[in-house]
């Protein structure tokens, strides 16, 4: 069974949270947009251009520079991936930038049977945006450039690079741009918007700061820890380019960074969560293995999960509660409800 | 309950607050919940009864006609049991209880033979097994007799064997496969096309091993149906997910709301629709061999709204209806009640014109191929409605003043009760 947790994820608020609302936070969502949602979406565009750039230049997979402006633009994404909501959710770009986790294999599938058809019209951008998810974006160009086994022929594979690239960052640049008006929706609440009120537009970032949480705890670790009994190195994000351990720390560091935001300037939960993240930090830097193939051993196994401990008990249900209560919202629902 | 409602009215008019409508008590509107739960599993019950004899027929006699009366039973049955799903996410016992029902997607090798092109999986060892063919093999180190198919070792050696989930031996989808087989017509129209003659005996036997298979479709059918009477049982009076429900008005109300929105949003119309429409694959249909996926979507959406409408028309055409969480909305925010009600009916009408469209011959999966932008837009229709049907349940868990709210994950409700301790 899948299932690490022997407690619930529940967040139960106590029962003064709409007894008492919490007074409005001014400047909340403004400080939250103009010091982490856009910066990260700005870097996001500018490096996934540059990747599209060079992979035009040098597309072959095991070329230096095209995997250290793979790398640069996946980090990018990583560090917005737990901002799934607007501008990234329209026509499916956040989808079509990373399909994972993918338990049927169907991202090699798909390219395997691109490699095997070379069918070059479907690399033009109009025609490619039809193709599958699981062939596109960032998980999708990480086989293509460390998977000897969907590397070949040689220049199809190639231009599968390319038009991939381009394809990201086109995305990517989609996203960006449309975080401008969006920006201003969440701003300026009214009626006729996606947020009627200013505590919808402050519910969505709580939101966005759980399913973050959530995100890394179930999937980019718990996937891997399966169970001590049975581990399942072989589930570990992105473990080929060796960036599973990675993006656990950039996702864990964006998260503490939203986090701190939401809660009240100097109060005791913020210091609280503080030393929490703090400690999660210790625990990734702890971890053995950048693909996280250590958790094949008991003690990789450990290692890892106590990163898991720390964000699911510690933050997740000690800390989001009274976080939520303070903000004044509910957890709402999120895309990862259901199985 | 009657009496409870005339009492409130009188006594809002007294107040002189005959704007706003009257509000049932939480009590009534959660009895109500119970109450459609009930005749919904009960529903569920009564059509898997009669899967469960169409069964015994067709392996007693395997003919074309049998076959087909199985399968027509097999789809009669669904109906009624995706009209529950609104049950699953906030009801613990019905969460624990439904991967062993309602497993999908499934890794079908486990179970029977399939086509040279389903492929090896990286995560499952034991995706193509094929018990049917294999009376004794080796199970994560233990050796497994399997001689004896019974619903027994379905479900507890066979189900998720391996910690892998795509090992679905159980439930609607795995008598699914055993009735119609691989759907191996790509995204061209036409259902699995498993021969009667897979249930035939002596030297009729197509695919090998038929006393086996026909072993495994009664064992299953036979779990489905003890399965589906336990979960009846739960909601009747006295049962557990009765009474949890009726513990707590806070908490039942939440259960309710979770249950709606996690079903819309995360499930339905992310993991089920939109993920498959954007994978181009007619293998993310919910109910791929059969070619049942736009049913099952639809009656999903059903639920939800008859949930929240507080009525429910049973299989035999009478309706089970009482006090509301529309009625509780409106007395409170009668435009937030006629928001949610319009959304509801949006969703609806939605999902209504991709069923027409499946009925009238435009194939599930062929709506699901690259570039068909018709299909797409019949798909994203429901989608859409359903995210936008999300937001307003969000309102009105605030308008309601409900003080806790799941963080539904995978892993959650594994352990209710440490959560409320």
């Amino acid at each position: 069974m899948l299932k690490p947790f022997a407690t619930a994820l529940a967040l139960l608020l106590p029962a003064t949270l709409t007894a008492q609302p919490a007074p409005e936070r001014v400047g909340l969502v403004d400080r939250v947009l103009d010091q982490h949602i856009l910066p990260g979406f700005d870097d996001l565009a500018k490096a996934t251009s540059q990747l599209a750039m060079v992979a035009a230049q040098n597309c072959s997979p095991d070329n230096e520079d095209l995997r250290e402006a793979y790398g640069r633009a996946f980090d990018a994404w990583v560090r917005v991936s737990h901002l799934r909501f607007g501008p990234s959710e329209v026509q499916n770009r956040a989808f079509a930038l990373a399909f994972w986790p993918d338990p049927r294999n169907k991202t090699p599938k798909a390219l395997a049977r691109l490699l095997a058809d070379q069918d070059v019209a479907l690399l033009a951008p109009e025609e490619y945006t039809e193709l599958s998810i699981a062939a596109r974006g960032f998980y999708a160009l990480e086989y293509l450039l460390y998977e000897p086994q969907l590397q070949q022929p040689a220049a199809y594979a190639c231009a599968l690079v390319q038009a991939g690239s381009a394809d990201i960052a086109r995305l990517s640049a989609a996203i960006n741009a449309d975080w401008a008006d969006y920006a201003d929706l969440m701003r300026a609440p009214h009626a006729d918007g996606p947020y009627k009120t200013n505590a919808e537009a402050t519910q969505e970032l709580f939101k966005a700061l759980l399913t973050g949480l959530q995100f890394t705890t179930d999937m980019r670790l718990g996937r891997p820890l399966g169970t001590f009994d049975r581990p399942r190195p072989k589930r570990a994000e992105a473990r080929r380019s060796q960036r599973s351990t990675r993006h656990i720390a950039l996702a864990v560091d964006e998260l503490e960074e939203l986090a701190l935001m939401l809660a009240r300037e100097g109060s005791g939960l913020q210091a609280e969560l503080a030393v929490a993240f703090e400690d999660t930090h210790q625990a990734i830097d702890a971890i053995d293995s950048p693909d996280l193939s250590s958790v094949a051993t008991p003690f990789g196994w450990l290692q890892a999960d106590i990163v898991r401990l720390n964000l699911h008990s510690r933050i997740t249900e000690e800390l989001m509660p009274p976080l939520g209560e303070e903000l004044g919202v509910p957890a709402g629902f999120n895309a990862l409800d259901g199985d | 309950m009657k009496t409870t409602y005339l009492s409130t009215s009188v006594l809002a008019l007294t107040l002189g607050t005959s704007a706003l409508a009257e509000a049932p008590s939480a009590k009534a509107v959660l009895e109500n919940y119970a109450n459609i739960a009930e005749a919904k599993y009960q529903d569920s019950l009564i059509t898997a009864k009669a899967l469960q004899a169409a069964v015994d027929a067709l392996i007693a006699s395997p003919s074309d006609e049998t076959l087909k009366a199985a399968k027509d039973a097999w789809l009669a049955s669904r109906n009624p049991y995706q009209q529950t799903e609104v049950y699953r996410f906030g009801n613990a016992i019905v969460d624990d209880w439904e991967g062993k029902v309602n497993a999908w997607p499934l890794d079908e090798g486990l179970i029977d033979y399939v086509d040279a092109s389903y492929g090896l999986s990286e995560e499952n060892d034991y995706a193509a097994l094929n018990v049917v063919a294999t009376p004794v093999f080796t199970l994560s180190g233990t050796e497994v007799d399997a001689t004896n198919i019974t619903p027994e070792l379905l479900e507890a050696t066979l189900h998720e064997a391996d910690g892998v989930e795509a090992n679905v031996a159980t439930g609607y989808h795995a008598i699914e496969f055993l009735l119609w087989g691989q759907d191996l017509n790509g995204h061209g129209a036409g259902a699995g096309n498993r021969p009667a003659t897979d249930f035939a005996k002596g030297d009729a036997c197509t695919g090998g091993n038929c006393d086996r298979r026909a072993a495994y479709l009664k064992a299953a059918t036979d779990l489905l149906v003890s399965d589906l009477e336990f979960m009846a049982g739960a909601w009747a009076e006295g049962g557990e997910g009765r009474a949890t429900v009726m513990a707590n008005e806070n908490d039942g109300l939440v259960a309710m709301l979770t249950g709606m929105g996690s079903l819309s949003y995360g499930e339905q119309a992310g993991e089920r629709m939109r993920l498959g429409l954007m994978l181009n694959d007619p293998e993310e249909e919910h109910d791929c061999f059969s070619d049942n996926t736009h049913n099952s979507h639809y009656y999903d959406g059903k639920g939800i709204q008859n949930v929240y409408l507080g009525s429910y028309t049973r299989v035999d055409g009478t309706v089970v209806s009482g006090a509301s969480l529309s009625d509780l909305v409106k007395a409170k925010d009668a435009a937030l009640d006629a928001e949610m009600t319009g959304k509801l009916d949006v969703t609806m009408a939605a999902l209504g014109k991709m069923k027409d469209a499946a009925d009238n011959g435009f194939a599930y999966d062929q709506m699901l191929e690259r570039g068909n932008a018709e299909g797409e837009a019949l798909i994203m229709g429901g989608v859409n409605g359903l995210v936008d049907q999300t937001k307003s349940i969000e309102r009105v868990v605030a308008v309601l003043g409900l003080n806790q709210l799941e963080f539904e994950g995978s892993d959650s409700l594994d352990n209710p009760k440490a959560v409320f301790e």
